[in-house]
């Protein structure tokens, strides 16, 4: 990963589903560059291609056109296991419907990530209490997510996707399932993430969000109408 | 071609990685996350070994108590009869059990004792204690007399509740003594010889000097008056024992059923034919082997219910788990770390469900042999090996639902969650 490379750089990137003789393109020529410190906004409306870009960028799919830089490396090259070793490292993932295990308290659920990239034993409990602490959670560590309200679930999820220090942080609908108020509250706490120097892409079709992110991306029928 | 160059730093990417610690505690996470489900779960399991290990407990232990019986009495038993001149005709081509049997038999090694005995023909004589007849009771009874050789006693494990057997002098002298079975000395109304009492067989007087209160071989002689067999050849032309009662030491039964008729017989021992006990091992091979058959089949039936079972509440947990299946992958997990945790996980449990069972079939095997009073025996590779198959049993249920969890593709996954 060289030092000045942009984060993101999609360069004529295309995906197209098939399943038998039918073949569906969901996104066609896709040129794109988030730099360090970018907060990116991707909108569009359902079934113009938003999922189908973040799941590439977020390495859980392989594009079947173009190429794909993530910090400087061509991720075609990639093995399956380097790849998922990208995704515990280097990206955090943030998603509508939080995928919180019920069955774990708060800061459990904020280590969960951290058992895939080898963080030391030792190191997790205060990664993971840095990470709560950060979004605003040190009084419901030991609380099970089945209590906490939707904002807060949602920020435990941002806990998790933080803990790792990644280099992208993927939120996918991020205020989809929530109320405009804590909705809200959430494109603060993006606001201060991104005043810490994260670099930050959110797929909406959310206009409040487009306006928090500096740069929009809009996307119709698998291509990007406009950037801005 | 030049896809073969690859571009810089793609080497230098580490791939993900996951401690066994950790794979460890996720799967006994997952496990302990609906521990209800878990217990009934592992039930199947529980019921399979528990009935594998009982029934093997129990066969091991019921083959065991059958060769124990046999060794106490029927082992050490054999018993030589003389064959009555049925195809000879005449009496010529009888062979005669001679009257020092007892003494031939106990040079043999593995005698332990030996006694002759045989009926007295004493005609249609009655017998009675009281030399007068009382009108108003029966006085005179129809009992079977036997003769019986200082040896028999011992021969056939009997006890006498008072007096004493009769002993070589009696025989040598043609002593006129007898003994009376439990039976027959109810019915002549004898219960003590200190006052040395008599019957009469006909109009013979036999001094009673002891009555035989039990006997575990020969049970006849419980019935029946005994006298000695020089008495018997004496006065009733008794020529020779019909059987020979001898007790053996342990193991040597097959041995002396071999000699003794040489030893009795020599010119024509395959005159005389011999009961013996059967092999020990034989019987308890085909005990346990009838016994196993039917319930082995029944624990492995059981074991696959439980194997079937653990297979359906993984896939069913597989199912419901789409989306942490999908959280996980998207944190980094590699398809085999999704597939570990939940074979870990369906072994765990089928481990688990190992040791319950093979705990309770222990305690099911020693609860029957305690009811029984029966010594319990197992094998101790038995329990020890069934938590390795219960394991083994969540290991091969696990394998279609951990390959079903791990070719989830995360898009989907995260999206259907």
């Amino acid at each position: 990963m060289s030092p000045g490379a942009p984060v993101v750089e999609l360069k004529d990137v295309g995906r197209t589903f098939s399943a038998g003789d039918v073949s569906v393109p969901a996104l066609t020529g896709a040129s794109l560059t988030v730099n360090r410190g970018d907060y990116l906004a991707v909108v569009g409306p359902s079934g113009s291609g938003k999922s189908t870009m973040l799941n590439l960028i977020g390495l859980l799919d392989r594009p079947t056109h173009g190429s794909y830089l993530f910090e400087g490396i061509d991720t075609s090259y990639l093995e399956e296991g380097q790849r998922a070793g990208l995704r515990s490292r280097r990206i955090g993932f943030v998603f509508q419907s939080f995928h919180l295990l019920a069955h774990r308290t708060v800061i459990e659920n904020v280590m969960l990530s951290t058992i895939y990239n080898g963080m030391p034993r030792a190191d997790r409990v205060p990664a993971a209490e840095t990470a709560l602490i950060r979004v605003g959670l040190s009084r419901r560590m030991d609380f099970m997510p089945t209590r906490l309200s939707g904002g807060e679930r949602q920020r435990v999820a941002i806990a998790r996707a933080l803990v790792t220090r990644p280099a992208l942080l993927l939120a996918d609908e991020p205020t989809g399932n929530l109320d405009s108020a804590t909705g809200g509250a959430m494109l603060d706490l993006f606001d201060e993430l991104r005043a810490d120097g994260l670099t930050l892409m959110v797929v909406t079709h959310d206009s409040q969000v487009s306006t928090h992110a500096e740069r929009a991306v809009h996307l119709r029928d698998g291509r990007i109408v406009e950037s801005t | 071609m030049t896809d073969l160059v690859v571009p810089q730093g793609v080497a230098e990417v580490a791939p993900t990685r996951m401690s066994p610690r950790d794979l460890a505690a996720e799967a006994v996470a997952g496990i302990f996350a609906r521990p209800g489900r878990t217990v009934l779960t592992v039930l199947g399991t529980v019921l399979g070994i528990g009935a594998l290990v009982a029934t093997l407990g129990v066969a091991n232990t019921a083959g065991n108590q059958i060769v124990g019986r046999f060794d106490e009495l029927a082992a050490t038993s054999v018993v030589v009869t003389n064959e009555q001149g049925f195809f000879g005709g005449g009496g010529d081509v009888r062979a005669s059990i001679p009257i020092d049997a007892e003494t031939r038999l106990l040079r043999l090694n593995g005698v332990a004792a030996a006694g002759s005995m045989g009926p007295v023909d004493v005609g249609a004589a009655l017998v009675r204690s009281v030399p007068i007849p009382d009108p108003l009771a029966q006085t005179e009874f129809q009992l079977s007399v036997y003769g019986g050789s200082p040896g028999l006693l011992e021969a056939v494990r009997g006890e006498l509740s008072t007096g004493r057997w009769f002993d070589w002098g009696h025989t040598d002298r043609a002593d006129r003594v007898a003994i009376l079975g439990t039976g027959a000395a109810q019915r002549l109304n004898v219960t003590r010889v200190d006052q040395q009492p008599v019957v009469f067989i006909g109009d013979d007087a036999f001094v009673v000097i002891g009555i035989l209160d039990e006997v575990q071989r020969q049970p006849e002689l419980l019935n029946a008056v005994l006298i000695p067999e020089g008495t018997a050849r004496d006065m009733y032309g008794y020529q020779s024992a019909s059987t020979v009662q001898i007790d053996v030491e342990i193991g040597a039964a097959s041995l002396i059923a071999e000699q003794a008729p040489v030893a009795l017989s020599p010119d024509e021992p395959t005159l005389l034919r011999v009961q013996k006990p059967p092999e020990p091992e034989d019987l308890r091979r085909d005990v346990e082997g009838d016994v196993n058959a039917l319930f082995l089949l029944l624990g492995g039936v059981s074991l696959l219910v439980g194997a079937i079972g653990i297979a359906n509440v993984t896939l069913v947990s597989v199912l419901e788990r789409v989306g942490e299946i999908g959280l996980r992958r998207a944190l980094g997990a590699a398809r085999r770390h999704v597939a570990g945790q939940f074979l870990m996980e369906s072994t765990a449990m089928g481990l688990v469900g190992g040791i319950i069972g093979a705990s309770l079939g222990v305690l099911v095997v020693v609860a029957i042999s305690a009811a029984r009073t029966w010594t319990p025996v197992l094998d101790p590779a038995v329990p020890l090996l069934a938590p390795l198959i219960g394991a083994l049993t969540g290991l091969v249920a696990g394998l279609y639902p951990a390959l079903r969890a791990a070719a989830l593709e995360p898009v989907e996954a995260l999206r259907s969650g």
